[in-house]
């Protein structure tokens, strides 16, 4: 008698469609982060889909109709997640060109002849000009692995890091990466988390520092440009949001696909998960960048497609002669 | 702080009284445990769904009559490993909380007028509670860290009795913490901020309010000759919100072991004949 009355109460949902319905919705109205920036009235949205529910819904059915429902978040880091489906929200990038042809790169600047460490591509390219190719920020790299392919670029007048499709991954990478391109302890960027289920109940931004890698390890000091395009997401556009305010570097393509708010995992009653953004990063200026990071100043450039189909890269050159101008 | 102070007050206490006491031999009881049942897991910093399971456990606990009272005064260590497997409502995710406590306690003991065999014993115990709560779905979050370090209530009623012509120690000990500290991130914090840097609102004083726990003990020691065999139930009930997280483990075992009393004989190798032996329990 007196056990029961001291749990602290937890919020417990049907398990028929109204009953998931409902947690899905009460999971993302506590957690996600951005409603005030996307614009969302969720109170609307859940009277919208609300209305269109019917208890003889069959699973797909039901699983389309709430996917539809966090689309409206219009967030690539949103995700319902079954043993049979996961919704993925692609117009953040499927409404912009695609500015990358990873064939057009291979065969006609790298040769298909390129060095990899740690999941990095590099080569040099024409005009002694150093090529850093990373797809994904999922894959661990390490500062040996940095200051091995920086050694092999120690001729070099710049490098390019090409960044385009690289769709995020393990935020320490950026650290990692970053900490070899800078002189000095750098503001980074700062974070935010909710305190509560309210949508205005956020912490104040933390601020968090990048270090430079110790002298014994290599910096590079020399120009640097990151190449970019709207399908840079999440931990590589949180790079470029780094990237972009040193004062050797310049953020050449189009403008990055955003994604700054970290992914939060929760699920609902009949095992599906949930994935939503829920923690705001900011650049070190304050500024939100979930709707992405335009290029530097004179930086914005596409990929030509007729161009390409002669085995032109219109970004790549750009960023080639971007280095090679007297006026980086 | 006012309790370590006692505490160290009375070690140094009984170092005054052992040259006193050398006729007073005070055998360790010590148990070794297993334990298997239920468990029931909540943390809404991972999940808002309840989830269910198997509960295990390694248990160690020894006990000695203190030598600065021996008559009237115990002490209790204890040491716990526990591994908890949990599912979801829908059986397709696996929780999985893993911990580990320490607890000291001091009690005081009564005999009971009139009923041969009962005693008595009520006094405090702190407690050192660490361990992580693991959900492999999740992405940013997969795991929540426990530690908490509580002060408390305990006590117990001994009985010892025999069956036919075995000896039974029968015994039921609650623990009650009511005050302490207990770590708990922010509602929405993910602990890659915690990693950048961020030690803000993580520790929290316990009370009842936000950090509950009850763990009941139910033993029966058998006393089949040197060694018994242990058979016991314990349910244990830990409940706390902080930061609009609310946490919840309830566990259900039954327990089986061993236990017996060890003596550290003298130097000498001999007991006097007027020394006088004083249980913990038995």
């Amino acid at each position: 008698m007196f056990v029961l009355p001291s749990c602290h109460e937890i919020e417990e949902w049907d398990q028929d469609i109204e009953g998931n319905f409902n947690a899905l919705w009460k999971v993302v109205d506590e957690h996600y982060c951005f409603f005030d920036e996307k614009g969302v009235d969720w109170n609307e949205v859940y009277s919208r889909y609300h209305a269109r529910l019917s208890s003889d819904m069959r699973g797909l059915e039901f699983f389309n109709l709430c996917a539809q429902m966090l689309d409206e978040l219009q967030d690539g880091h949103v995700n319902l997640s079954s043993s049979f489906k996961t919704s993925y929200y692609r117009k953040w990038w499927s409404d912009y060109p695609q500015n990358y042809d990873e064939r057009l790169v291979e065969q006609y600047y790298l040769r298909f002849d390129y060095s990899t460490v740690g999941g990095i591509d590099y080569a040099v390219l024409r005009d002694n000009v150093g090529y850093i190719r990373y797809p994904s920020f999922s894959y661990p790299v390490g500062h040996s692995a940095m200051d091995a392919i920086l050694s092999q670029f120690a001729l070099c007048k710049g490098i390019i890091i090409d960044i385009r499709n690289n769709g995020g991954g393990d935020m320490t990478n950026v650290e990692v990466i970053t900490s070899h391109f800078i002189n000095r302890r750098i503001l980074a960027g700062s974070i935010s988390h909710k305190t509560g289920p309210g949508h205005n109940d956020f912490s104040e931004p933390y601020p968090y520092y990048f270090d430079p890698v110790g002298e014994e390890r290599v910096r590079w000091i020399k120009p640097v440009v990151v190449l970019v395009n709207r399908s840079t997401f999440s931990a590589a556009n949180n790079f470029v949001s780094v990237m972009q305010y040193l004062p050797n570097v310049r953020i050449v393509g189009a403008t990055t696909g955003g994604g700054s708010g970290m992914p939060f995992s929760s699920e609902i009653p009949c095992g599906w998960g949930v994935r939503m953004s829920a923690c705001p990063v900011y650049d070190a200026q304050g500024k939100t960048t979930e709707k992405g990071i335009d290029p530097s100043e004179n930086c914005a450039v596409d990929l030509d497609p007729v161009l390409a189909l002669s085995g032109i890269d219109t970004m790549l050159d750009f960023a080639v002669g971007k280095i090679l101008s007297d006026d980086f | 702080m006012r309790l370590f102070i006692v505490i160290i007050c009375l070690i140094m206490n009984v170092a005054l009284w052992a040259s006193e006491d050398d006729k007073t031999l005070r055998p360790v009881a010590a148990a070794y445990t297993l334990e298997v049942g239920s468990s029931h897991l909540s943390d809404t910093y991972l999940t808002p769904l309840k989830y269910g399971g198997q509960s295990f456990a390694l248990g160690y606990e020894r006990m000695q009559a203190m030598r600065f009272s021996p008559e009237r005064w115990v002490m209790q260590l204890t040491g716990r490993l526990e591994l908890n497997r949990a599912l979801n409502p829908a059986h397709n995710a696996t929780m999985w909380d893993l911990g580990l406590e320490l607890q000291w306690g001091m009690m005081r003991r009564w005999s009971v007028d009139g009923v041969s065999g009962l005693q008595l014993y009520a006094g405090g115990a702190t407690t050192l509670d660490v361990g992580a709560l693991y959900l492999s779905r999740n992405g940013n979050n997969p795991v929540s860290a426990k530690a908490a370090w509580t002060v408390g209530l305990t006590g117990a009623a001994v009985y010892n009795f025999k069956i036919s012509r075995l000896p039974v120690c029968l015994r039921y000990q609650p623990v009650l913490p009511v005050t302490g500290a207990f770590f708990s991130p922010d509602y929405g914090e993910l602990y890659y901020e915690i990693y950048l840097g961020n030690r803000d609102n993580l520790a929290h004083a316990a009370w009842f309010g936000n950090y509950f726990r009850l763990n009941n003990l139910l033993t029966a020691d058998l006393r089949l000759g040197s060694t018994n065999l242990r058979l016991g139930y314990r349910g244990d009930i830990l409940s706390t919100k902080e930061n609009n997280i609310v946490t919840r483990r309830i566990t259900h075992t039954l327990i089986i072991g061993v236990s017996g009393e060890w003596l550290s004989l003298p130097r000498s190798g001999r007991i006097s004949s007027n020394a006088k032996i004083i249980s913990s329990v038995y």
